[in-house]
């Protein structure tokens, strides 16, 4: 089965995981910006970050065979940050254009402050200049007003529901967003969001349309193999294989496509080998 | 207009004419509009979905202001695309804000734009100016950055100083990349790089491992 992990900060994971993920059948993700357990206080560190996030991660990624593509913004909780804020938002022009970006993202509320109302709509304004879908993160704490506070502000800003992937859904905000046109995101974790019986769980209830599952896998206690470990837990509950392949694979690629630079064709161009030279170090 | 500009674009022309006079166009390098950094920045960063990166292949060839050519089939589409633009682009910037102009498109480009940016160096007029860009992608562990100053590129050659060109050997040795890919090897050579050379065959040896075939290239000055 194809596996896509729309959803994974690889820059904080080893080339363990990469193996790991390439030998369990995962051959996209998506890395969404985002923070980095401690704050940056320099708008210059984002450029640093962006570049990776365009250059360094995905060439880490093609050595595995693993497709890498990613999303850009500033995340909501340093959206709070006054010294940085609306400095990184200004750098986003200069990257949104480029191949690789299949959103902007991940956007949405942290606290729900107002520094995050104004950067949140300020960035989806980005998204439709550079007709990029949007991918939208909802916050731990106080989760169901954060997502119906987000979904709110999808449908004042007018931005096209079917390009919006509201993340980090629970069993009480997804079917707040799939009464919405947005698409529901779930983050398999190993304590919290959600795990891979409950995800079971929910796909019998509502089945695959506009369901997404990723690991959100980061610097913190997560696994970049719990799609995999999602894809096995559904099989066990009886859910066919075509129903499970349209929530890891279809789905996303549906969802990222609408970016017009998710090129799943070509092999990943950063593995080249000449003349029968591999790239990889001995 | 850089002399290699119009080698460039007929080149370009022979594999997309559809869109190899509409991006001088979009990217406002052309003379007819004022130069939009903007709109230049838009065009560099679509041409890699717009032109694929198919590899050129057949018998294209480039010449820099020196008289020397070099072969380029190992450049995608996109990168002659974007080459093109940096070289007919550089002309509409200030002379003494080029370095800089360049420096940041560099620093805020992604692998393939990287890699167009430098197989068109010896390209730029005053070319040794622009050596600290290709110093830092030497240092690049993205390995298509490295081999895209490093490999079918004159600039190495013709501008690093020594430590720097040595280093890059080694390097290059280190990645498992051919030397016969570096252009002007041969010029270089020399009684340190020849050592460097030596140390590491020994030092492949006591650790019981093979010694690439290739450092004999550079094993006698």
């Amino acid at each position: 089965m194809k596996i896509f992990d729309p959803h994974i900060h690889m820059s904080s994971r080893t080339t363990a995981d990469y193996e790991a993920m390439a030998a369990a059948g995962i051959t996209v993700i998506v890395e969404p910006a985002f923070w980095l357990g401690q704050p940056r206080t320099h708008v210059g560190t984002f450029e640093d970050y962006f570049g990776s996030l365009l250059g360094w991660e995905p060439f880490r990624a093609s050595q595995f065979g693993i497709r890498h593509f990613c999303t850009l913004a500033l995340n909501p909780k340093e959206a709070n940050d006054e010294r940085i804020a609306a400095g990184v938002v200004a750098l986003l022009p200069r990257y949104l254009g480029k191949d690789g970006v299949v959103a902007v993202g991940e956007i949405g509320y942290d606290e729900q402050t107002p520094a995050e109302d104004r950067w949140f709509a300020e960035q989806l304004e980005l998204a439709q200049r550079f007709d990029l879908p949007a991918l939208v993160h909802t916050p731990h704490r106080d989760k169901k007003r954060g997502t119906e506070r987000s979904l709110a502000l999808v449908r004042e800003a007018g931005f096209p529901e079917e390009r919006v992937l509201i993340d980090h859904n629970t069993e009480e905000t997804l079917p707040m967003v799939l009464a919405t046109g947005c698409w529901a995101g779930h983050s398999i974790y190993p304590k919290s969001k959600m795990d891979e019986a409950r995800m079971a769980a929910l796909v019998r209830q509502y089945g695959s349309e506009r369901i997404i599952v990723n690991s959100a896998a980061d610097w913190g206690v997560s696994d970049p193999l719990k799609v995999p470990k999602t894809v096995a837990v559904m099989r066990e509950q009886g859910i066919t294989d075509a129903l499970i392949e349209t929530i890891v694979w279809e789905n996303p690629v549906r969802f990222f496509a609408q970016s017009g630079r998710l090129t799943l064709d070509e092999a990943p161009s950063s593995a080249d080998s000449w003349e029968g030279n591999s790239v990889r170090r001995s | 207009m850089s002399t290699a500009a119009p080698a460039l674009a007929a080149l370009l022309a022979v594999h997309r004419p559809d869109l190899a006079v509409a991006i001088l166009t979009e990217s406002t390098v052309d003379a007819a509009r004022p130069f939009d950094l903007i709109q230049f920045e838009a065009a560099f960063g679509a041409t890699g979905r717009r032109f694929g990166t198919t590899m050129l292949d057949g018998a294209a060839t480039v010449s820099d202001t020196t008289g020397r050519s070099w072969s380029i089939v190992t450049w995608g589409i996109d990168e002659l695309a974007r080459a093109l633009l940096i070289v007919a682009g550089i002309d509409r910037v200030a002379p003494a804000e080029q370095v800089a102009w360049l420096d940041g498109l560099h620093r805020a480009g992604i692998t393939r734009e990287r890699q167009a940016i430098l197989r068109c160096l010896a390209l730029l007029p005053e070319p040794a100016r622009f050596l600290p860009i290709a110093l830092d992608a030497c240092r690049a562990s993205t390995q298509p950055v490295f081999e895209a100053i490093a490999c079918e590129n004159p600039y190495p050659a013709a501008h690093f100083p020594e430590t720097s060109f040595n280093h890059m050997v080694l390097k290059a040795v280190f990645t498992e990349v051919a030397l016969t890919r570096i252009l002007g090897l041969a010029t270089r050579r020399s009684t340190e790089l020849a050592r460097m050379a030596a140390d590491y065959a020994s030092e492949r040896t006591a650790a019981g491992r093979s010694v690439p075939a290739d450092l004999a290239l550079v094993l006698s000055r």
